[in-house]
């Protein structure tokens, strides 16, 4: 069982939260989700929509045809019609604009009527929906209601009551007018127990969970929710989020924080990033530990805010002036987003260089169905690494930051232990810290700082995941981050039609280990089809310069969109 | 209790007569004077002539980037706030590079001290014009003369929140010594500007010029008054008279006064947060 249950309106009258809160009681009453929203850069005026996949088993990405379409405006239907069927059922009310199409299944629901009768504000025009929607899914309000005792109780009981009364008109009607439309999809079913996350909430538990004390951000689409979410987690958990003035402080004051001994972050896209990046360089001479979380949107400059793209990894990759190590990580789903993000945390301390976590606004902002099981079983093993950070010193000798050593790692006092001192130095300098311009000394600390990849490949770089059997499949698709999903959906598709696949999953991106991935790619008779949501092919590249191996197909999207796994499905068919 | 030579590291590289000779003694003077050792102070260098003292001056430092030395002062200090921060850095460094950055921090009043070498020029790239530099100076970058007005710093500071506000001149150390000790000790972000002669590439605010142009506040003087600071820290510009000491004190809660997070121990000293059934309600 899986369908699609979309709904639009106005820009700013509420769709996006009414669209979560139909993810969660899908959830609640049982099933898997997952969700996508559109929105433009506009605060008001525009249009909305938010679409939710529902299934009893696990959703990894979109589903192209629409099966029940919430039209709070006739611009909802307009954008989406061609993605409609003959089962596809249409809410909507005809006292606001009128349907021609025959072909599809037309559910009348009164909206301007209840909400002129009742004398209630646009934005409750939402809850009428969400009540008709259930009805049509064959469900109850109990799970809403409860939802809206959460939202509204601290305004009173008379405001709850006035809600509900939304929702029960609009179940009603549907269910007095429509009896033989309804489907019985969203009755209770038993399962376990889930949570509801996007990857930007992903990436927020992941940093609670390694310990991140100090959270840097100015607000940028489609990161900003980050920032949003752990500081409303501060009285909580403790950590301190900084609101700066511009990227490059918030990157800086995240290293001075790191320097005095905290776990810090920051988060941002494409083009804040790249007011970061001279300071990118500076956490890599002075060898101090910091995550950098980049939500991609598609640039170039303002670009386009809301929309998804990959298209900033070489930039990222390959960010700061100078030679230096970094690690760059990609999360395909929800839960990679989780684990990735406190492991990034660990190899920041471990190698004390930054470590870039790749998203876009696809992950950031979708939300997926996460296991509950999944979450505490990771919490649970979860452990907090920190390298060769060290708050004591005994030895007599003199403390040496920068001491050249086998790993190329040294330990890393923190700042405030009595008897020592050292400087962090964005110049060159000697073990102890000082400024040199000295041949030799430049030459040790540079190879030095370069030794740590070579020690991260050897004891942390993760092979790609391989999802069905490279043996035996004939189609490998080759990708990195958050296009994992539509891919997964696309095998399944395929999967039924009798068409067996493989895919590569990369999410450590940066360094790649040449010869761990070289065996996956040894045979020439298949075909390997690199997806990438850019248009320059640029994990293809990356994956040539680091490993020599060139994939010739690709399927490359760059119109601001995830792919649909339709189109992933009908590129490959022969 | 610690000495000098405690602080003293590298012999300076500075050109003989500069201003940062007497900047630099009169840091370690005061920090000795503060019963402060090596371990316990922090010590942010921007980049420049003025920031060049990270080789010269002993203690937990960074030597950051050219302008963005208040940043990670910031966010040393949110780390760990019972540990004083200084930052020490240069008018092309403070004022221009990282102008946005000064602004911020004044208004955040985080508790900081801000020492700021004030020359008029690029010493360090050789001699090219500062944000500093009186209309009309004639440098390698500005060979017709600045077309720009100087940045005050003082009104900058004052008009944007800072909570104390003063100036020195390196030709008088035992005043820089007693600034920056009360820039220390006090709750919230300080600015200490610094009348600092380039010998080698001003010639125009040489030491001559600020004996001549600058005055010391009288003992009478009121500290408090915001508007009486505000006009005497116009003259700089309007006047060319340099007035010393402090100009503005005012204390109120400094940032980290304001996060419950650390009311009762420094961010780096907390235990890690594990209760997360907490947050997981936000997903349900």
């Amino acid at each position: 069982m899986r369908f699609t249950w979309k709904i639009g309106g106005e820009a700013g009258f509420g769709i996006m939260t009414t669209g979560l809160l139909f993810s969660k009681i899908a959830n609640r009453l049982g099933y898997y989700t997952f969700d996508y929203i559109e929105y433009p850069s506009l605060i008001r005026g525009g249009h909305n929509a938010f679409e939710a996949i529902v299934s009893d088993e696990e959703v990894h990405g979109l589903k192209k045809e629409i099966d029940f379409l919430v039209c709070l405006n006739a611009d909802t239907f307009k954008y989406h019609k061609q993605r409609l069927t003959s089962e596809s059922v249409v809410l909507y009310d005809p006292d606001e604009f009128a349907i021609e199409q025959e072909n599809i299944i037309r559910i009348s629901v009164p909206f301007k009527k209840i909400l002129s009768d009742l004398k209630g504000q646009p934005v409750m025009k939402n809850t009428i929906a969400m009540g008709a929607s259930l009805a049509i899914l064959g469900s109850d309000l109990s799970i809403l209601n409860e939802m809206l005792d959460k939202q509204f109780s601290r305004k009173g009981e008379a405001v709850v009551d006035f809600n509900k009364k939304f929702a029960s008109l609009g179940f009603d009607q549907v269910r007095k007018n429509f009896p033989t439309q309804t489907k019985p999809l969203l009755k209770k079913r038993e399962d376990e127990q889930k949570l509801v996350m996007s990857g930007n909430e992903a990436f927020s538990l992941g940093a609670i969970a390694a310990d991140c004390r100090l959270y840097c951000a100015y607000p940028m689409t489609p990161s900003s929710s980050v920032l949003t979410t752990l500081a409303s987690w501060q009285e909580k958990t403790g950590i301190i989020v900084r609101h700066a003035e511009d990227e490059i402080s918030v990157i800086n004051t995240a290293l001075g924080g790191s320097f005095a001994g905290v776990r810090s972050a920051v988060g941002t896209s494409g083009g804040g990033f790249a007011l970061m990046v001279e300071s990118v360089s500076l956490a890599g001479i002075t060898e101090t530990p910091i995550v950098i979380f980049i939500a991609q949107r598609p640039g170039p400059a303002t670009g386009m805010p809301t929309w998804t793209e990959q298209g900033d990894l070489l930039f990222a990759t390959f960010a700061g002036h100078g030679e230096f190590p970094k690690i760059v990580l990609a999360p395909g789903d929800v839960e990679e987003m989780t684990t990735l993000t406190a492991e990034a945390f660990n190899f920041a301390d471990i190698y004390q260089t930054p470590v870039l976590v790749m998203s876009d606004m696809f992950l950031s902002e979708s939300h997926k169905t996460m296991k509950k099981s999944f979450l505490d079983k990771f919490l649970d093993e979860y452990k907090v690494n920190r390298g060769k950070t060290i708050d004591t010193f005994s030895s007599s000798s003199k403390y040496l930051r920068y001491q050249l050593t086998e790993d190329g790692i040294s330990p890393r006092l923190i700042p405030g232990f009595k008897g020592q001192y050292y400087q962090a130095n964005s110049y060159e300098h000697v073990e102890d810290g000082h400024t040199t311009e000295e041949a030799l000394a430049r030459k040790q600390q540079v190879e030095k700082r370069n030794k740590k990849l070579d020690t991260y490949l050897l004891n942390h770089f993760k092979p790609p995941k391989v999802f069905g059997n490279i043996e035996t499949a004939q189609t490998i698709f080759v990708s990195w981050g958050t296009t994992k999903g539509p891919i997964l959906e696309a095998q399944a598709i395929l999967r039924g039609m009798g068409i067996e696949t493989a895919f590569i999953h990369f999410t450590h991106i940066y360094p790649l280990k040449e010869e761990v991935i070289a065996p996956l790619f040894k045979d020439s008779q298949k075909r390997y089809v690199l997806l990438e949501n850019n248009s320059h092919g640029q994990f293809g590249k990356l994956l040539r310069m680091e490993t020599g191996l060139e994939l010739q197909e690709k399927l490359l999207k760059y119109d601001g969109r995830p792919f649909w796994p339709e189109e992933i499905v009908e590129s490959i068919k022969i | 209790m610690s000495t000098i030579q405690d602080f003293t590291g590298y012999t300076p590289t500075w050109c003989p007569g500069c201003g940062d000779w007497g900047i630099g003694i009169a840091i370690k003077t005061a920090l000795v004077q503060m019963g402060l050792n090596p371990a316990s102070v922090i010590a942010v260098f921007g980049i420049g002539c003025s920031g060049n003292m990270n080789d010269f001056l002993n203690a937990y430092a960074i030597h950051a980037l050219h302008g963005r030395g208040l940043p990670n002062a910031i966010g040393a200090k949110l780390a760990n706030h019972k540990l004083p921060v200084i930052a020490i850095v240069g008018d092309g460094d403070c004022y221009g590079e990282g102008g946005n950055h000064f602004i911020h921090a004044c208004r955040g009043n985080h508790d900081i001290t801000v020492i700021v070498h004030d020359n008029g020029v690029y010493g360090l790239t050789t001699g090219q014009v500062a944000p500093t530099a009186q209309k009309g100076f004639k440098s390698k970058s500005t060979p017709s003369g600045i077309i720009e007005i100087p940045i005050n710093p003082l009104t900058l500071a004052l008009t944007q929140g800072a909570s104390f506000v003063a100036q020195s001149f390196a030709g008088n150390v035992n005043q820089v010594v007693e600034m920056i000790k009360a820039g220390m000790k006090h709750q919230g972000f300080s600015l200490i500007n610094i009348l600092q002669p380039c010998v080698t590439f001003n010639k125009i605010n040489t030491y001559q010029y600020y004996l001549k142009q600058s005055y010391k506040l009288s003992a009478e003087y009121k500290t408090d008054n915001f508007e009486e600071a505000l006009k005497i820290s116009t003259e700089m510009t309007t006047k060319e008279k340099f007035p010393l000491g402090i100009l503005y004190q005012r204390e109120r809660p400094t940032y980290t006064n304001e996060l419950p997070q650390v009311s009762t121990m420094t961010l780096v000293e907390k235990q890690r947060f594990i209760n997360f059934e907490e947050l997981q309600s936000d997903f349900i």
